[in-house]
């Protein structure tokens, strides 16, 4: 099936985040049943990556070299994952990904909040599983409101934000402290002129819940 | 150009001559303008690379003021403000978030008040005129007088002091984060009644009441051993953990938030219970304007977070205290 125009939407809105529900699976299967859908997702991450950063314009990756590395990483097991231990994988994505940096746990110590960890380097080899299982992770997974169960949040919750490096996997608790800054921290002179709108309209990353 | 300004017939803050205003009369003309303003806008965050924007509905009537933000990016939220009390909807989660923020009544008495020290720790500059959304703007810095905060350029419109642009500068003069209308409709036909209503269709939402405790540090056991300069304690807050399970923290170990301000620059120090699994590693981490440390001190983690430099925060982390 060539790709058509729906499918090379679908993949975009993919890249952005924006898919859900029966949207976000059609996207999947899409990958799976057809290299064409890869090479658009890889080349919507090219020009996302483009786009965001241009002090340094992402170079191209070595296509022939990530077909080879998803290849073998596809034929390594997912044992011990954090995705199969969650028992919420996503659906199998044949030749994508299975890639076992997906699990959280043994990441959370690893500085992903460190200027120069380019997680979109991660992400252009394994970006569906690892970004949409991040995702799955920290939505809903929330502690309600601002009154934010501080002392409950398990290790694994994670953001994903922009960031000049590119969408970025921040801890969703200092999320949380953040927002209690904003909203409790402004006690400014400047709080009334514009302290407040700029708190209101700076970005809740898409999916980190509040 | 200054002469107009002086000659324009405008309350008395406005009156005083460009060259002659002081940093207080700056910042009261500032406040005064947000709070006798109508407008429609679209604001834009620049941060740490990330840009955030949002439209924006303004609307005042007497000493009532009303708020409407909507996001343009991100995840779609709407924000409503009026007075103090900041309603947030989460259509994603459909949930709605109901609250009091008292900072918002804080000024001007921030400024009023006899041991106001905004003026010990910055001073202003002028640096001439610009043009923002399509409106006339006075540039002021907001300069600090130590290493110990950051600055501020502001743009401020000519007539009534609109703040239209703000920019965080760190000590070496660099913008560190950016905040702008784009777009700007003054003195727009904005009705408050319609936006009270809107803020009040809370149908088909989960309504959410964040419960805060106030305390003080001192009756939380802590302390600053040695204070920062300009900063003073504003408030210091519990977040009671809403129906802890038998995992959550017992009593008297939730998370308490305590606040400083020099009356431009916040900070907040959060102190939680040590927690081996997840508090591995001592980290700082600056996010635009914002800067975050982490710091275990002994059974607790200490996460202090603000629009300082990183060294101000850590004389925070350096001062702070259990009590003996």
């Amino acid at each position: 099936m060539k790709p058509s125009m729906q499918t090379s939407e679908l993949l975009s809105a993919l890249a952005d985040g924006q898919l859900g529900g029966e949207d976000f699976a059609a996207a999947l299967h899409a990958c799976g049943q057809d290299d064409s859908a890869i090479t658009s997702w890889d080349t919507y991450h090219l020009i996302g990556d483009a786009l965001r950063s241009p002090a340094s314009p992402a170079l191209p990756a070595d296509m022939a070299f990530l077909a080879r590395l998803n290849q073998r990483l596809a034929a390594e097991p997912l044992v011990g994952t954090g995705l199969g231990s969650r028992g919420k994988s996503p659906e199998p994505v044949a030749g994508v990904v299975h890639i076992p940096i997906v699990d959280a746990s043994s990441r959370h110590g690893a500085a992903a909040n460190d200027g120069d960890f380019r997680w979109k380097l991660v992400a252009g080899l394994a970006s569906l599983a690892a970004v949409s299982a991040i995702a799955w992770n920290a939505a809903g997974l929330l502690a309600p409101a601002a009154a934010p169960q501080l002392a409950q949040a398990p290790a694994s919750q994670q953001v994903v934000v922009a960031s000049p490096q590119g969408p970025m996997v921040r801890d969703a608790r200092l999320e949380e402290l953040l927002a209690a800054h904003k909203q409790l921290g402004g006690t400014s002179a400047l709080q009334e002129p514009s302290g407040f709108l700029r708190n209101a309209t700076f970005e809740t990353p898409r999916n980190a819940g509040r | 150009m200054n002469y107009v300004a002086a000659q324009a017939p405008a309350p008395a803050v406005a009156a005083t001559p460009v060259e002659s205003r002081g940093i207080n009369d700056w910042l009261m003309r500032m406040h005064e303008a947000s709070r006798k303003r109508s407008y429609i806008g679209t604001f834009v965050v620049s941060s740490g690379g990330a840009m955030s924007s949002a439209k924006i509905w303004h609307v005042c009537e007497g000493d009532q003021q009303m708020e409407r933000v909507e996001t343009l990016t991100g995840a779609p939220r709407s924000i409503f403000r009026h007075n103090d009390q900041v309603v947030t909807f989460m259509p994603d989660h459909k949930v709605v978030r109901s609250e009091k923020r008292e900072s918002l009544g804080m000024f001007p008495q921030l400024l009023q008040s006899t041991d106001n020290r905004i003026s010990d720790y910055y001073k202003v500059r002028q640096e001439g005129t610009d043009r923002v959304a399509g409106v006339e703007a006075d540039i002021v810095v907001l300069v600090p007088k130590d290493q110990m905060r950051f600055g501020y350029r502001v743009w401020t419109e000519q007539k009534k002091g609109l703040v239209v642009k703000l920019q965080t500068l760190d000590t070496d003069g660099k913008v560190l984060e950016q905040a702008a209308f784009s777009e700007l409709q003054l003195d727009a036909p904005v009705k408050m009644d319609k936006l009270l209503h809107m803020m009040g269709k809370v149908d088909g939402y989960r309504v959410e009441k964040p419960v805060l405790v106030k305390t003080t540090a001192s009756a939380e056991g802590w302390m600053l051993k040695a204070p920062v300069a300009g900063f003073k304690p504003m408030s210091c807050y519990k977040r009671p953990v809403v129906a802890a399970s038998q995992a959550g923290p017992a009593a008297g170990e939730e998370p308490l938030q305590w606040i400083f301000s020099d009356g431009l620059a916040s900070v907040s120090i959060f102190v939680e219970p040590f927690d081996r699994q997840r508090h591995d590693k001592e980290s700082s981490l600056s996010m635009g304007a914002t800067q975050t440390i982490t710091r275990q001190l002994d059974a607790y983690w200490v996460t202090i977070m603000g629009e300082v430099p990183m060294t101000t925060l850590k004389l925070f982390a350096n001062g702070l205290e259990r009590k003996k």
